[in-house]
Formats: C-alpha cells, structure tokens, sequence
C-alpha cells in the first residue's frame, strides 16, 4: 500500500481566504462543518481558479431557484480542502434576466456533467462550457426546466419520441462504431456505450445516461420529510442507508439536533454492512465476468450471509427503511447485535478462503492486472472519488476527512493504490472489506445501552445543510434547504456515480472490446443515482 | 444393404440422443463445484424440445444464408459424426472419408456459421465471426497435424483403420507421440467447444462471447438446429479423443454382445473425459481474447512435436 504525497501543502479554509486574496463579499460559519461564501458573479471564474491551486477539490456545483423568495437564482460551487474537515460552499447570484453562469468545465472536467445538468434544470447557461449539449434531459426532450419553481410537478408533457443525439462520429479505415444498450442483456440497469474500435481495441468509448431520470429532486420539494427519507434510501437502490443516512444527516443539522452516540454507532455498523455486501458481491463480479465463476458463486453465498444479517438487524434484507431523522427507527435486542458479531466472525473466516481461492488463481490475476489502467493525473483531473478514486492514487474518504456518525470513535486504514488498474479495484474493496469488519468489530465492543433516537422539532424554515457520506461506491452529498410546513424548497443530490462516470472512458481507451464489461465491473457504478 | 442402411440410422440416433446428455452432464458437474443445484440433467433436451416449438423472430435484413445456416450446420456435423468409430471401430460411412472429410465437414459448418453471424449486419454477429474465423485459423492446423500423427502410426487416415490398429496396442497411449497428439487435441478440444479459457459458454456479456455472438440473432427451431449441431460437434470431437487413443473395448464389428459392452464403456469415457473438461473449466479464468492464439500455438506446437516424435521413436 503507498500513500501518494500531494504536492500542494494542505491548509485550512481560514488560512487560505487570509492568504489567496480572494473578495467573498460574505463570510460565515453555518455550522462545524460548512463554511457560507459570497462572491461576485464576475469573480467566479477566477476564485475557483485560485482555490484549486491551493489545493482544494471543486467537489460539486449546483444550483437552486430562489426567485419566488426574489434572489433569482443562486449557484453553489462546493470545496474541500484535505486539511478541513469543513465544506466550503461558495454562493453566487444569478439574476433572472441573464440566466447565464461563467462554466468552469474546461478547467475543471469533473463538473463537466453537473454544469450541464444545471442548464438542462434550470435553464442557466454554462458560458464557455466546451460542450454545451444536453445532458440529463435528453435531445429529445421539449424546451422546459422542470427544477424551476415555476414548473409545476404535475405537468404532463405532450408525446415525444425519436432520440436525435448526435455521437462524435468515427472516421477512418478498419474503424468500427458498436452501439451497445440502452437495453441490456443482464439484469441491469438503462445506459448506452457507443464503441469506436479498430478491430478489437477500443480507440473511443461515448457514454449516454440518463435514461431513468425521475426528477428525484423535484419529487423532494413535495414530500413531508418523513417520507423523503424514504425516497432518498431508493435513489440508489445498493445504497440505501447511505442516501438515507446523508439525508437524515442534513435534516438534523438543519434541525440542530445532535442525536444519541448509539443511534451514531449503529449507523457505523449499518454503513459497514453495506458497504460489505456490496464490495463482497462486487469481488465476485469481477471474477465472474473474466470467467472464473467458481469464485462468484462463493462470494454470493457470503454476500448472502451478510444480507442475513441485515435481515436480523432491520427486518429488510437490503437496509430499506432503517435510518430516520433523529437516528434510526428501531432499536437492537442484546441478542441481535450478539448475532451480528457471531455471524460476522464466520464470514471472515469463509473470506479469507474466498481470497484465497481467488489470489491462487493465476489466470484471473493475468485477466485484471493492467487491464483498464486509470492513471492517477486523469483521476485527479476527474475528480474520482470512492473506490476508483482510491485505486488511482486518490487518497480520499469523507470517513477519515470529513467523520460522521461513529468514525471518529474507531481507527481503521484508507487503502490507496496508485496503479489503477481493475486488481487494484479490486484489492481497494478486498482491503475496505477487512477494515469495515474491524469497524464493526470496535463499534461492537462498545455499543453500550441508550437511546436509539432523538425527538426531532419541527424544520425551521429556511435552513441550509450539507449531508455527506463516504457510501460503499464513494462520496454522496445532499444539500437541503428548507421550507415551510416541515418541508424542503430543494434537495440537491450528487452520487458517486456521477463523478465517475468518465473514469470508464479514459479507463477503458486501448484495451480491447472483450475487455470491457470486466473494466465497467471495477467501477460498478449505479445509474440510477447518477440520472435521478 | 439394408443392414448398412440400419446401421446409419442407429448410428444417427444414438449421436443425436447422446449429443445432449453430454453438454448436461458437463453443466451438472460445473453447478456442483460452484455450490449450486444447476439445471438437471436432461435439461439440454428439454431445451431442445422447447426450442423446435416456438416461433422465431427473423431481421428484416437476414439473406438467404441466415435461413441455410442452421441446416448446413446441422448435416454437416452430423455427416462428420458418421465417418468417426463410436461404438464400434466400424464407422458406418468410413468408406466415404477419412479424418480430413471430419476436419472440413465441420470446417464447412463453421463457415456457414460465421457468414450466419455477419448475414444480419448487426454488430456482435460481426464481432462474433470475426473472433471465431481468428481463432479456427490456428485451432485447424493443430487438429490436422494431431490426426496425422495418429494416421501415420496406422498407415491410414481412415478413422475406422486407426481405431481398429489401436485395439491390438492397449498401451499405445503411452507412446511420446500419442501423448504429445492427446494434449494437442485436448486444447483443440476445448477451443472448438466454445469453454473456458477460450470462451464463455455462460455469459451474457455480449461483448466477451465468440460462438454465442454469431448466433445471437438465431431464435426457435434455428437455434435449436445450431445448439444441437454444438453439442454434437462436442460429442464428434470428443469421441475422436475418447476412441482414436483410447480404444480398448471397442467392438470391431457391429455384433449385439460387445457393441453393448462397448457402448458402456463409450459412455463411461465421454463421462471421464467431460470431467476433465469440467475441471479445467472450473479452474480457469477465461483468457484475455488476444492471449487465446498463443494457447492454440501451444497445441500446434505439441502436434507438432507429436508429429516429429513419431518418426524419432519409430524404430
């Protein structure tokens, strides 16, 4: 395991607003994690450009429609400095008159989507953005932007059809395009992959999503919150304490409720039970799209096991329905936390014969080493966080950076590969697999009698709040504002997946098209939370 | 006349009826390993029988050939499976040809099978006959050269004079040039078959399959026709493995007491060998598709190191 050493000292928000001469014409503490930032429109563009040379990561852009309060429209732009455990949220004004915001995609690709999608939602334009098309809704779709206060949720809107996107086209002798979904063979979800090859290596891969976009965070502005915390375990359906967790997070520090160190606790342990069965079931995956299927159907049996485990914490194989603003909804018997760690200590034994079997296998090694290489300046480049991120020299997890929940209370290692390539995916959630059981194990040992969770009063109005959470895939935010009535006036939701998207296009250039599925497996992304 | 006639017809049934058992067999013994019940073991014929009854959904821009592929598939892999000894060393039509009809009867099929795959325009029938003609290209020469070396010991390419000269030596296996043959023809075995390391017959990923891409397109008794003429270019192969270097107990002529005798231990072998197959399979990643030419190299290396040590150890 080798730590990459950045290159850029790593300083607090306070030292680099002294330092880097940066106007905010405002300035305040929402709360110990969230910094507030006013800037001027026209000093957009080169603020972002001085913090990113102070080492901070732009880690999302959003925006919200203020207009009905009369502040037009207001654009976030979120930062994270390695040495904060603070989030700085960077607010600009957009009157409504020029609905038009200077894009910082050409500088910084990994807002290439977001920015897109906040012209596709909003209809604010990304000025200079260096590939304004459409994004999240599609070619076909009519000219309206469904996030706009003034666009009512039941609108229904006439018949369309005929999908007019057009691909970069694919010139020369010997080369191939291979159109590849929406539809696909397996049980999976709604994407398009448009291939250019020369024979078997793939020269260009272009990505198309956004196919199950459901207007999740307009649907958020009309739900009570109790009942929103059920949409936000559904955004995603791999990560539903994740999603439900960061929501429930946000509501609280909106409330300014701090809840219980058990309900912290059993949250921890929550989180880690995700994130086993998803990164066991991956590990699985992976071996079983380079043939070695014998591997797969062992790993399903202890992804299995850890899927009967959740069943006896929370009633619901899948953790639906488990965390609540206040902590969680149910509390544990003795004896089910006593057969957590029973079953926990069996299934680390079976795993380490899983690896076992796996790392005795020559030919998967041969299969994944080398195969869908993302160098670490491309991943920096992109913003990949989370497992890919992890595998190419991205040393981040919002568990060390930024602790919620229990993290702070136990201590546990952040596994960093630099060679990227789909092993070191791989060997990232096989490492984070043995960490989460040490998590569980800790939280175990001192998970002491008390309250499950706290009473929460009713929202105030309008509140901001960040919920972030380190989920099994990587970094998922919620932002909230809230409303009146105990209801929210926007939920801005960013998945991991979304940030790693492109990661597969730069991963999967040169190698060939056989190759593929296994690369698309290491990064395993969800389309559902990235199209929303 | 007539007797030659029966014969065929027998031969016939029992390849079709045998052809299926031996792809379930090989699924059983797969499901074991992994810890899962698996399909039972007639469910290739059920599949089968299912498949012949349902309808069948033909591209707008399918040729002639789409629709004659199934069938020249077909007869011609059950063509081949009558020029090789099964049961009894006396192949029913073994006048007609020797191992070089077998090799191009099934070479013919596979022709027909890959234009079936490009016929349709779409992309993977394309991907799929590409990968399956680069692979053929070398899997040929090392199934020719592994025969030869057989034929050049029984002075025949006759499949019917080789098994019969092999009965009188029950320990010819043992010769460096038979066991040099055996290995190369294995891997042949296992690269025509479609199983890993070379291919998936498992997956659904379309982009990783090679004989399944070019028949994606095939739906109802046409893929019934092609899944069929699978298994039994499988059992055709396996058989020239089973009889050519392992004869004994094969019956010389075509009499009821030794030809049931030879049919169980015919059976017994395929058995045998299917585990071997499986175990491979089971144990194995599949290989990366540009690493497959250089396991099919190794097979024509073999082959031909057979070939050479047939002469060196002659005398």
């Amino acid at each position: 395991m080798t730590q990459p050493s950045g290159p850029i000292p790593a300083r607090n928000f306070d030292e680099i607003r002294a330092s880097c001469g940066i106007v905010f014409t405002d300035w305040s503490e929402a709360n110990d994690a969230e910094i507030y930032a006013g800037i001027d429109i026209s000093d957009l563009r080169p603020m972002v450009a001085r913090l990113v040379e102070n080492g901070c990561r732009l880690a999302s852009v959003f925006a919200e429609d203020r207009t009905t309060a009369g502040s037009g429209f207001l654009l976030y732009h979120v930062f994270e400095s390695l040495n904060d455990r603070r989030y700085l949220l960077v607010r600009t004004s957009i009157p409504v008159d020029t609905p038009a915001f200077p894009s910082v995609a050409a500088e910084i690709p990994a807002v290439n989507w977001q920015e897109r999608e906040i012209h596709d939602w909003f209809g604010l334009v990304a000025e200079g953005h260096p590939n304004p098309r459409r994004v999240a809704l599609h070619d076909n779709w009519p000219e309206i932007h469904p996030l706009r206060k003034d666009f009512p949720i039941d609108t229904v809107l006439p018949p369309f059809e005929g999908e007019q996107h057009l691909y970069r086209p694919t010139l020369g002798e010997g080369v191939f395009q291979i159109p590849v979904g929406p539809v696909h063979a397996g049980i999976i979800e709604p994407g398009h992959f448009n291939f250019a090859v020369a024979g078997e290596p793939i020269l260009y891969l272009q990505l198309r999503m956004f196919y199950t976009h459901k207007g999740t965070e307009k649907q958020f502005e009309q739900l009570p919150v109790n009942r929103a915390v059920y949409l936000a375990e559904s955004i995603s359906g791999d990560s539903s304490v994740s999603h439900g967790t960061a929501f429930c997070q946000a509501i609280e520090r909106a409330s300014g409720i701090e809840i219980p160190a058990r309900a912290k606790r059993m949250r921890t342990i929550l989180l880690e039970l995700e994130r086993l069965y998803n990164h066991v079931g991956d590990i699985g995956a992976i071996a079983n799209d380079v043939g070695f299927a014998v591997a797969n159907y062992h790993a399903s049996r202890l992804r299995e096991f850890i899927l009967a485990v959740n069943e006896e914490l929370s009633g619901s194989r899948l953790l639906r329905g488990v965390v609540c603003p206040g902590g969680l909804r149910h509390d544990w018997e003795q004896q089910q936390t006593d057969h957590c760690g029973a079953a926990l200590n069996r299934f680390e034994l079976e795993f380490a014969e899983l690896m076992r079997m796996i790392d005795a296998s020559d030919s998967t090694r041969d299969r994944l080493e080398r195969t869908g290489i993302l160098h670490p300046d491309k991943a920096r480049d992109l913003g990949i966080v989370g497992v890919a991120g992890r595998a190419s020299g991205v040393d981040r997890d919002l568990r060390r950076d930024h602790p919620y929940a229990a993290y702070d209370e136990v201590s546990f290692q952040v596994p960093v590969y630099l060679e990227g390539d789909v092993l070191r995916r791989m060997r990232v959630r096989v490492d984070e697999v043995w960490q989460s059981l040490g998590i569980i194990e800790q939280i175990l040992a001192t998970l002491a009698p008390g309250s499950h969770r706290a009473a929460v009063p009713p929202l105030p109005p309008n509140c901001v709040a960040l919920g972030t959470v380190e989920g099994w895939r990587g970094e998922i935010m919620h932002w909230i504002r809230t409303g009146s009535q105990g209801r929210l006036e926007r939920c801005k939701i960013k998945d991991p997946s979304l940030n790693n998207w492109p990661a597969l296009v730069e991963a999967v250039e040169g190698n060939i098209v056989p190759d593929f599925p296994v690369i698309n497996k290491s990064f395993n992304l969800s389309y559902s939370g990235t199209d929303r | 006349m007539i007797e030659q006639v029966l014969l065929v017809f027998f031969h016939l049934a029992l390849v079709l009826l045998l052809s299926p058992l031996i792809t379930g067999f090989n699924r059983v013994l797969k499901a074991r390993v992994q810890t899962r019940q698996g399909p039972s073991l007639v469910q290739p014929y059920r599949d089968l029988y299912k498949l012949f009854r349902k309808g069948m959904v033909i591209p707008d821009t399918a040729s002639w050939i789409f629709t004659a592929t199934p069938f020249v598939l077909f007869v011609t892999t059950l063509l081949a499976s009558l020029l090789i000894p099964t049961i009894s060393a006396h192949a029913p039509l073994s006048l007609y040809g020797g191992v070089l009809a077998v090799v191009y009867l099934l070479a013919l099929g596979r022709f027909f099978l890959a234009l079936g795959g490009l016929d349709t325009g779409g992309s993977f029938g394309g991907l799929g006959s590409s990968r399956e003609m680069t692979i053929s290209a070398i899997a040929e020469p090392a199934l020719m050269l592994a025969v030869f070396t057989v034929a050049i010991g029984a002075g025949s390419t006759n499949l019917s004079t080789v098994a019969q000269s092999g009965l009188g030596q029950s320990w010819r296996f043992l010769a460096p040039s038979q066991m040099l043959a055996f290995a190369a023809l294995f891997i042949v075995l296992i690269a025509e078959t479609g199983r890993i390391p070379v291919d998936n017959p498992a997956t659904h990923l379309e982009l990783t399959m090679i004989h399944e891409a070019m028949i994606l397109e095939y739906s109802g008794p046409y893929l019934a026709l092609i899944e069929w003429a699978a298994a039994i270019k499988q059992l055709v192969l396996m058989t020239i493995l089973v009889n050519v270097f392992f004869p004994f107990g094969l019956s010389v002529d075509w009499s009821p007491g030794p030809v049931l005798l030879s049919l169980v231990l015919f059976i017994f072998k395929l058995l045998l060998l299917s585990v071997v197959v499986a175990a491979v399979e089971v144990s194995n990643a599949k290989m990366r598709l540009f690493r497959v030419p250089e396991l099919l190299a190794i097979a024509f290396v073999l082959s031909a190191l057979a070939l050479v040590s047939t002469f060196l150890f002659q005398g």
